[in-house]
């Protein structure tokens, strides 16, 4: 029998190959410089408008020279506030779903819960939100509407992370933990938990990332107004956030200077976004160095 | 009696005293045979047996409450992945109690209800004159979306496949950093890039007149922020590949693209689609960014069909238009609670999130075929 190859490597494929080879660097590298121009433009944009005053000001509603130092408060207290009322839930869920659901359709029920969850868009959370703890509840627009909807972005992704972490500590660890009498609880707690700490503790930023920019949630929820006290800790007022200012003042119109406003907020944001990042590339360069 | 003798390693075997290594194979192998039949292997008898102590003084405390404790966290992990399910559950009923009181006369509805058709087969939006065909929004999410994932599912697969299977380690680096950066940018920042950059932009060019908003701009910017949602799927899809296929295509004489074409992809099919279609249903959910450049315009069907001045696709590419998405955002603050207007963007609300659930069964769907 003649040596037949299956793929036929002529001159034009060669050709095609070396073809298909340069569209797939060109489609990476266009990723690349897209990001670049991205941050770029940003930052270039609001660079002029980052001094002192931007941060230290109150907001204006009709005049030019506002600043956005109590959206700035509300951004932060917002994420701390829904970080601390989903990372119980999401941690529980998580552990649940690693160290209890066992394998069966329990737990393929639970997943599909939880990825249900993920992938709703956050405008549909925003209008449950609003539903239920704005006009039922009777709370209005407030920090404690919005801390609570925007709990409901970060639970699924609170508790995927948690379960792959815990997923992820050997077998031996947890083996060697009841061989010395351990419970179940004292296994999770003293044993699995730590080990899968760092990767939880990833997780957890990459959340405050993305609560820290959501919008669509906060806008009906949390409201398009913040506190003319500063800071103002009560859960009752408005609590616009950085990202609805972003939004409010460019859609809103009604600033002579809502254009550098805008400008500002999202070069604050992006440089948030930026150290976040970075701070995770270290935690996890610190951690992947101890475990060497 | 010898503890544990059928698991002795060959290792802690001495057979006895200092003689040479000649008879060692021998010992060795009857040792080890003979332990497991009559329980008492003489040269394992010799090994000191397992520590007693640990089972008299464990070093976890065990006491009742310790184990009342245990039972109660059973609980405790339990109701916390209920409360999951009964949010999938809360959302779904507040949703439908607000978007079905559009079809049938609820207490506190300030409006009359509407005929399923008058609302899901009519492209006439005009709500101060009573009339809600939301035919207009389900078009344009379903363009703007299928638009960007025109754009984002080969580029994003090409993308993946790029990372798992050609980079150089400094680029895959570089490439997961660019995604991780990508993905993590809020959509009104990505709206904002859009409005002030990416508009201005077109509409200097002969596409369009300014402004350039509508479905062009909207969906390369929605592709943008899927793009990394397929990449990383499609990278994890390309990676768990056996490389047993690769390998073999490329002894079968195939070149790297022929093996990424012939073989890789079409193995990785089904993941594939998952990918796509999760980059779908974040694409479709999208709100703000969308919203700060498509135009909202709800007659954008009729504005579509009445302007002659430019080319037709010209004109599907750059007519203001609006989604299912953007106009939740655009009128729903202006909005009565319980009024039919409202209702009727609740009902938009409550499309959406049966959309999500679809799509996610969907991909289960896909996941069970990969198996099969």
């Amino acid at each position: 029998m003649g040596v037949a190859p299956v793929f036929r490597r002529s001159r034009s494929s060669k050709l095609v190959d070396r073809l298909m080879r340069g569209v797939l660097w060109a489609i990476a590298i266009l990723f690349v410089v897209v990001l670049i121009i991205f941050v770029g433009a940003i930052l270039k944009q609001g660079w002029p408008v980052l001094n002192l005053g931007f941060f230290t000001k109150m907001p204006e509603t009709l005049d030019a020279g506002g600043g956005i130092k109590p959206q700035i408060f509300n951004s932060i207290y917002l994420v701390i506030l829904s970080l601390g009322l989903s990372l119980p839930v999401g941690l529980g869920a998580g552990v649940y779903m690693a160290e209890y659901a066992g394998k069966g359709r329990a737990l393929n029920f639970l997943r599909l819960c939880i990825e249900t969850l993920a992938a709703t868009p956050s405008i549909v959370l925003a209008l449950f939100g609003m539903i239920v703890f704005v006009q039922a509840m009777g709370w209005s627009f407030s920090i404690r509407s919005g801390a609570l909807t925007l709990a409901l972005l970060n639970i699924p992704v609170i508790t995927r992370v948690t379960e792959v972490s815990l997923l992820a500590v050997p077998r031996e660890l947890k083996e060697a933990s009841y061989g010395l009498g351990a419970t179940k609880l004292q296994t999770i707690l003293k044993v699995a938990l730590p080990y899968a700490a760092t990767g939880i503790l990833t997780g957890l930023v990459l959340t405050a990332g993305r609560a820290f920019g959501e919008s669509a949630i906060l806008v009906f929820t949390a409201g398009t107004n913040a506190s003319a006290q500063f800071p103002d800790f009560r859960l009752t007022v408005p609590g616009e956030t950085l990202s609805v200012h972003l939004w409010y003042v460019t859609s809103d119109g009604t600033l002579p200077d809502a254009r550098e406003i805008a400008a500002g907020t999202a070069a604050v944001m992006i440089l948030v976004l930026l150290s976040l990042n970075l701070l995770v590339r270290l935690v996890d360069r610190a951690i992947r160095r101890r475990t060497r | 009696m010898p503890v544990g003798s059928t698991l002795v390693h060959p290792a802690d075997i001495q057979p006895g005293g200092s003689r040479k290594a000649g008879p060692m194979p021998d010992a060795l192998e009857t040792s080890l045979t003979a332990a497991p039949v009559n329980g008492v292997g003489g040269s394992v008898e010799s090994r000191p047996t397992a520590p007693h102590e640990a089972a008299e003084s464990p070093v976890f405390r065990h006491s009742r409450i310790h184990r009342l404790a245990d039972r109660w966290a059973h609980l405790a992990f339990l109701a916390c992945s209920l409360l999951v399910v009964g949010l999938i559950g809360g959302i779904l009923f507040f949703l439908a109690s607000r978007g079905l009181a559009a079809f049938w006369p609820v207490a506190g509805n300030t409006g009359r209800a509407l005929h399923l058709s008058e609302v899901f087969l009519s492209a006439d939006w005009a709500p101060s004159s009573d009339r809600f065909g939301i035919l207009p929004f389900i078009a344009g999410s379903l363009g703007v979306t299928g638009l960007a994932l025109l754009i984002a599912a080969p580029a994003g697969i090409l993308t993946g496949v790029f990372i798992a299977k050609m980079a150089p380690a400094w680029m895959r680096n570089l490439m997961r950093q660019v995604m991780d950066l990508l993905v993590g940018i809020p959509s009104v920042v990505y709206g904002i890039f859009g409005l002030t950059v990416v508009l201005p932009l077109v509409s200097r060019t002969w596409l369009a007149d300014a402004p350039a908003s509508g479905f062009a701009v909207s969906a390369l910017i929605l592709a943008v922020m899927i793009v990394p949602t397929i990449v990383s799927l499609s990278t994890d899809a390309f990676e768990s590949l056996p490389s047993s296929l690769d390998e073999g295509a490329q002894a079968l004489g195939s070149s790297r693209w022929q093996a990424i074409w012939h073989v890789l992809i079409p193995a990785a099919r089904p993941r594939l689609l998952t990918a796509a279609v999760l980059g779908l249903g974040r694409a479709i959910g999208e709100a703000m960014a969308v919203q700060m450049v498509i135009g909202n315009n709800p007659q954008w069907i009729a504005l579509m069909r009445e302007s002659t001045d430019r080319a037709p696709f010209l004109r599907a590419l750059f007519t203001p238009a609006a989604t299912l998405t953007t106009e939740l955002v655009q009128e729903l603050p202006n909005t009565a609670a319980g009024s039919t207007w409202n209702n009727v963007l609740f009902a938009m609300g409550l499309l959406l999130y049966l959309l999500t659930m679809v799509l996610i069964l969907a991909t289960r769907r896909l996941g069970r075929g990969k198996e099969a």
